[in-house]
Order: structure tokens, then sequence, then C-alpha cells
């Protein structure tokens, strides 16, 4: 049932993916209403799956590295949404909009069946770690979003030229204040992550500490955060802290992915913990 | 001698900035080259215009083709520019397509940005000092004088200016894309030329905390600042508010750069990089281009800002038709008038008006009389035509004489006097 949810999901991200795209090329306003839309069903779909899921299966079920992709995707999505009614973020949709579909398209292609999925802990801080650690990085994948925007438009501004998409991007300070509200929510939930992490560890390993890879690399993104933030809030700005916000969020998606997948550890890579 | 107009010069059409800032004569330098314009041996009269956009010569003269090279040697007489460039990137304008430009400059069909109101001022401005310098004459009076009717006239029978965004309020448009509101921003106005004053008007009416504004003479930034209800500091105090300016504004008449890289750096580095937006309005100009090259700084000079200011130019564009019917309309007229600044003509014209006006009284006089044998009627036709003969005698001989010389405002006052012209025109 809820890979039926999931299916329609992808289908309204590919849509929602292709109507974003069109908007980089015409300014009509009905397509923006429209993008918005589709974006809106897909999240509807997307959430019932997750649900559904977690429902049948136990919440565990969300926490393998497909899965949870599918899940930070539908966090994501839903921030965008919350942003995008006040501000016209069409742009930042283009980017969002591939994300959504190629995170949730993993967790629908290899699909982890309820034997496999993660199992032997039970400790009250997993979901206390787990849960700031998605939003964290749900959050933390906007932000790298927004700035990724902020480039863009930066170079149009830079090279004085006027296109139509120069035309839908929203100002430089709209993007950097967002992207500074999302980096310090990101920050703090994160911050939590890690804390409530180290708890775990040290009821489940037996140590706060213990030098596994996911560890040492979340430490070292949380570590770059930690300063841009610091810089931020003390009035830094412009196409650098951008250009780190993007730099962070890669180190970030490389302890999720590659350090999951290449160095499996204790922590949990594609099968279990 | 029949006169020719002529105009010679560069503007945003023929030339990039680069070669316009060469040529750039500033508002101190412009009477004395006004003199110097006259002193040329084939300029009988001559208005120079320089603005951000053009520096260009209008001039009357008797041998178009001569008058054409003492002006490009004129304008690329300074030390410092460089000759082959320069003359690579002039237009040449003669007779009537010379009248069609001047026109189509005043009515702003011209400009970057066609139909913004700002050039038929500066062109007003140069005219008046060209009569003030006793540069311009008769010639280009009447030429001018139609310029500006045939203005007004685009003005209020096409929608072209209704359309018309200036460059200085493009460049306001710009800031939104930077800034989000302007409601915490501070701006920085850096000399008093006319356009950063509309760009000053453009930001206050968009909300703009607060504006400082900075004038070599402390008197003048005192007096912008009044007018703007903004904050004058001395022009040697810069460096200290540059770093409070979200936006820094520069039209100074400066030559060298008012702001240079180590200056922004430095500003940037006390800002923390909060973006800042420098808009250089002045040619030559006032910003080291190079700036641009640095993080978090967006410089736009006039060329710059013209690419921003194209929206709505299909709209404009069929306005713009509609003015140039009306300025080949105008076109045709003044040609006339000016064919007719000649002797023969004159003379032909003066004749026909006076030969007609003497049959008709003469038709009326023989009617009333009547019954009137035909040696009668002979006498009466002889004596009108001695009368009219006699009256324009001196005239015609005048003219012959001096008309043909070295001024026109004699024929011009001859066709005046005798209202030759009204009398075509109704």
């Amino acid at each position: 049932m809820s890979s039926l949810f999931l299916a329609a999901a992808l289908a309204l991200y590919l849509l929602s993916v292709m109507t974003y795209g069109a908007q980089l090329i015409s300014p009509r306003p009905a397509l923006r209403r429209i993008g918005l839309g589709v974006m809106a069903g897909a999240f509807a779909m997307h959430a019932a799956a997750l649900t559904l899921r977690a429902g049948s299966l136990g919440y565990e079920s969300l926490f393998p590295l497909q899965e949870s992709l599918s899940l930070i995707a539908c966090i994501v999505v839903g921030l965008f949404l919350a942003i995008s009614v006040r501000t016209d973020l069409s742009v930042v949709g283009t980017l969002v909009s591939p994300i959504a579909f190629l995170f949730s398209l993993s967790a629908y292609l290899f699909e982890t069946r309820a034997g496999e999925q993660a199992t032997g802990l039970h400790s009250v801080w997993l979901p206390a770690h787990v849960a700031p650690a998605f939003i964290g990085y749900a959050i933390f994948t906007v932000a790298f979003c927004l700035s990724i925007t902020y480039l863009v438009q930066e170079r149009q501004l830079k090279r004085r030229r006027r296109s139509d998409l120069f035309r839908r991007l929203p100002s430089l300070e709209t993007l950097d204040r967002l992207n500074y509200r999302f980096i310090s929510w990101g920050f703090a939930l994160f911050t939590i992550g890690l804390i409530t992490g180290s708890l775990l560890a040290k009821e489940t390993w037996g140590s706060l500490w213990s030098w596994e890879p996911v560890q040492v690399w979340s430490t070292g993104t949380w570590l770059l955060y930690a300063v841009l933030v610091q810089a931020r809030s003390l009035g830094w700005r412009g196409r650098r802290a951008a250009l780190i916000t993007v730099l962070a969020f890669g180190l970030l998606l490389g302890s999720f992915l590659t350090v999951s997948l290449l160095f499996p550890g204790k922590h949990g890579g594609p099968v279990g913990p | 001698m029949r006169r020719e107009i002529v105009a010679v010069g560069v503007s945003h059409h023929s030339a990039p900035i680069e070669v316009r800032e060469q040529l750039a004569i500033t508002d101190g330098a412009l009477d004395a080259s006004l003199r110097e314009l006259l002193t040329l041996p084939h300029v009988e009269e001559g208005v120079i215009l320089s603005t951000c956009n053009r520096v260009e010569v209008t001039a009357a003269s008797s041998r178009g083709d001569a008058a054409i090279d003492d002006l490009v040697r004129f304008l690329a007489r300074a030390e410092h520019v460089d000759r082959e460039q320069v003359v690579r990137h002039m237009s040449l304008f003669r007779g009537r397509d010379a009248v069609r430009h001047l026109f189509r400059v005043a009515a702003s069909l011209d400009s970057m940005v066609v139909g913004e109101p700002q050039i038929l001022g500066q062109l007003k401005e140069s005219y008046e000092r060209a009569v003030a310098s006793g540069s311009a004459g008769t010639v280009l009076h009447r030429c001018f004088h139609k310029s500006f009717s045939v203005a007004k006239r685009v003005r209020t029978e096409t929608g072209i200016a209704s359309r018309a965004v200036s460059i200085s309020s493009a460049a306001v448009e710009l800031t939104c894309k930077i800034f989000d509101s302007l409601e915490d921003k501070t701006a920085l106005l850096i000399g008093a030329g006319t356009m950063s004053e509309l760009a000053a008007r453009h930001l206050l009416a968009r909300g703009i905390r607060s504006l400082i504004v900075t004038n070599r003479t402390y008197d003048r930034a005192v007096e912008l600042a009044r007018e703007f209800r903004s904050t004058p500091v001395p022009f040697a105090e810069i460096e200290r508010y540059l770093p409070m300016a979200d936006i820094i504004i520069g039209s100074t008449a400066a030559d060298g750069f008012v702001l240079t890289v180590p200056m922004v750096e430095q500003l940037l580095q006390q800002r923390l990089n909060r973006p800042v937006f420098l808009i250089d309005m002045s040619v030559p100009r006032n910003f080291d281009p190079r700036i641009n090259d640095l993080d978090d700084v967006y410089l736009y000079d006039v060329d710059d800002l013209s690419g921003v200011a194209e929206s709505n130019r299909d709209e404009r564009e069929r306005e713009a038709e509609k003015a140039e019917a009306i300025i080949v309309d105008e076109v045709e007229g003044f040609c006339r008038w000016l064919d007719g600044l000649d002797v023969v003509p004159t003379i032909v014209a003066l004749r026909e008006k006076a030969e007609a006006i003497r049959r008709r009284e003469a038709e009326r006089t023989l009617a009333a009389l009547g019954g009137l044998d035909e040696r009668e009627r002979r006498a009466v036709e002889a004596m009108s035509t001695a009368i009219v003969n006699k009256l324009l005698h001196e005239p015609i001989v005048r003219l012959k004489r001096n008309g043909g010389k070295d001024d026109p405002l004699y024929i011009a006052a001859a066709r005046g006097l005798f209202g030759i012209d009204e009398e075509k025109d109704s």
C-alpha cells in the first residue's frame, strides 16, 4: 500500500521537475501555481506513504539509507512549500524537485523488506538522535538549494545579464536571509542530533566517542557549520558564505552517503546497524 | 552661400563608454570649447552636447564636408585621445540627416532608454550655453527651437514618454534584485549630477532609510541634502562613510576614479562582505571598472543600466514609429525653411508674393471703377507694378549684396519681415 503512494508521489515529483523546469523558460504566473500545486500533491502522497510504512513496519523501518533519504526528501519538500507560500522561489523549486525525485526514487527501487530492516536498537535515544538529525539534514538541503540559487543570481548580477531567469530570481538579500535562518535551525538540530547520538553510543557501544567513520565525519561537518553560523551571526554575508554552505552540504552528503556505503562500521550501512 | 547643418560625434550607439569618456567635455570646459569651436575655419555656428551617453557637435556651415573634417579634428584634439579609435566610432550626419538626428535626440528617440525625459533638458541647456557664448546663430536658433517643439509634439502625440524608464529608475529597479527592501538601507550620493539626483528621488520614493550626500563643493552637498532631507558630509571624509552605504551612486565630473579597488576592498572588509551596489552614473567613469571583479560588489555603469532599462521594449517601439513619422514631417518643414535661406529663392519668393498682392489689388480696383477703357486699365496696372517694383528694389539689391556673404540673418530677417514662410506654412 505504501509503495503505491510512493509511486504516486514519484510520478508527481517527476511532473513537478518538469513544471519547475518550464518556469525557467516561461514567466507565466499560472505555471508557478501549477508547480506549487503539483509539489503539494506529491508531498501529500509521499507523507502518506511514509506514515503507512512507519505504521505497519514500525518507525525503525524508516532508518535504513534509502528509506531515510526518502524521509529527508519529504521533509525538504515540506519546508520548501512552507517558505514558498510567502516568497516566489520557483528557481529554488527547480533544485528541490529533482532532489526530492531522486531521493524517493532510491527508496522505491531499493525498498528494504521488513526482514532486512534495522534491528537491535531499542534505546529511547534512538528517535531522539534520528529525528533531529534527519530534520537537520533536510534543513541543510534547503539551505544548500538557497545557496546555489544565490550563486546563480550573483553570477547574473555580475555579468549584468538580464534573462527571464534573472527576472524570476528573488533578491540576494531574501535568499541570504532565508539561508541564514535555515543554517541556524539546521545547526541547532544537528547539534542535538550529535549529542543524543553520543549518548546513544554510550548506551549501546559503551563510550561516547569511538572514532567511528560517521561520527568523525559528522563532527567535522558540524565544526564547519559551527564556524559558518558563528561568522554569520557576526554579520558576515555574501558569496563566500553561500559557497561555504554548499561545501558544508557536500561534506554532509559525504558523511551520509559515502561513509555509510563505503565504511559501514557500526553505525549502520544499507543493511542494519 | 547656403548653410548646411552637420552633426558629428559619438553616442552610445556608435561608441562604447571607453571612447565616450575620452571625448566628454566637462561642464567647466564647455564655454572654452564653444569659443574654440567658432575658430574652426569652416564652422559658422555650433552647439556642443556632452552627456553620459553622447558627445556631439551640431554645427551650421557653408561647406559641410570641410566642416565635418574640422569637427572630427576638434573632438579628437585632446592629448589623451586615441585618435584612430575615436574616428572609427564617430557618427557623421549632413543636411537633412543631421536635422533628423537632432530632432530624434531631442524627442528622446535616440536615447539609450527611448523616451527618457532627461535628454531634452540637457539639450536645452547645451543650446543656452551656446547662445550665451555666441556660438549659436540664425540657423541653429531655428533648428534647436524647432527640435524642442518637435520633442514636445512627440511627447504629447505618442505614448513614448509614459512608458519611459529612465536610466536612474532602471538603476533603482536593480536594487530590488540585490536588496529585499530599502527600508533599512543607506545610500551614498557622490556628486550632484542630474542622473544621481533622479536616482535619489527614486530611492526616496521607495522608502530608503537614509541618504548621505557628498560633493566636492560642500555647499552644494548641503543644498542637495536640504532638498532630499538627507545628511551632507564633506568630500574629504568620504572613506568614513563608505562602509555604511549599501548603495553608492557616483556622478562627479572628476577625472580619475573616486572609488578605487583598494578602497572598495577595505569597505567590504568593514561590511563583513554584506553586498554593496555601486552605480556609476558618470562619464568619464567615477568608479574603477575593475571593482566589479571583487566579490559581493555589483558595479553598473550607464551602459550596463541600459540593458536593464529595456523592458516594455516592443510597445515602446510601436510608439517610436509614430514618433518617427512626426519627425519626418518636421524635418521636411525645417529643410524647406533652410533651403529657402538662400538669396535666389528668397528674391523669387518675395517677387511672387508681391506680384500676387499687386494682381489681386489691381483687379479689385479695376472691378470697382468699372467702365474703364483699355488705356486707362493699363495705366492702373502700370502704376501698381511700378509701386511694387520701386518698393522691392532696395530690399532686393541689398539682399543680393549682403545676403550671400556671411550671415543668413539678413535673409532670415527679410523672409521674416515680408512674412514669406508664414504664407508657405499656412
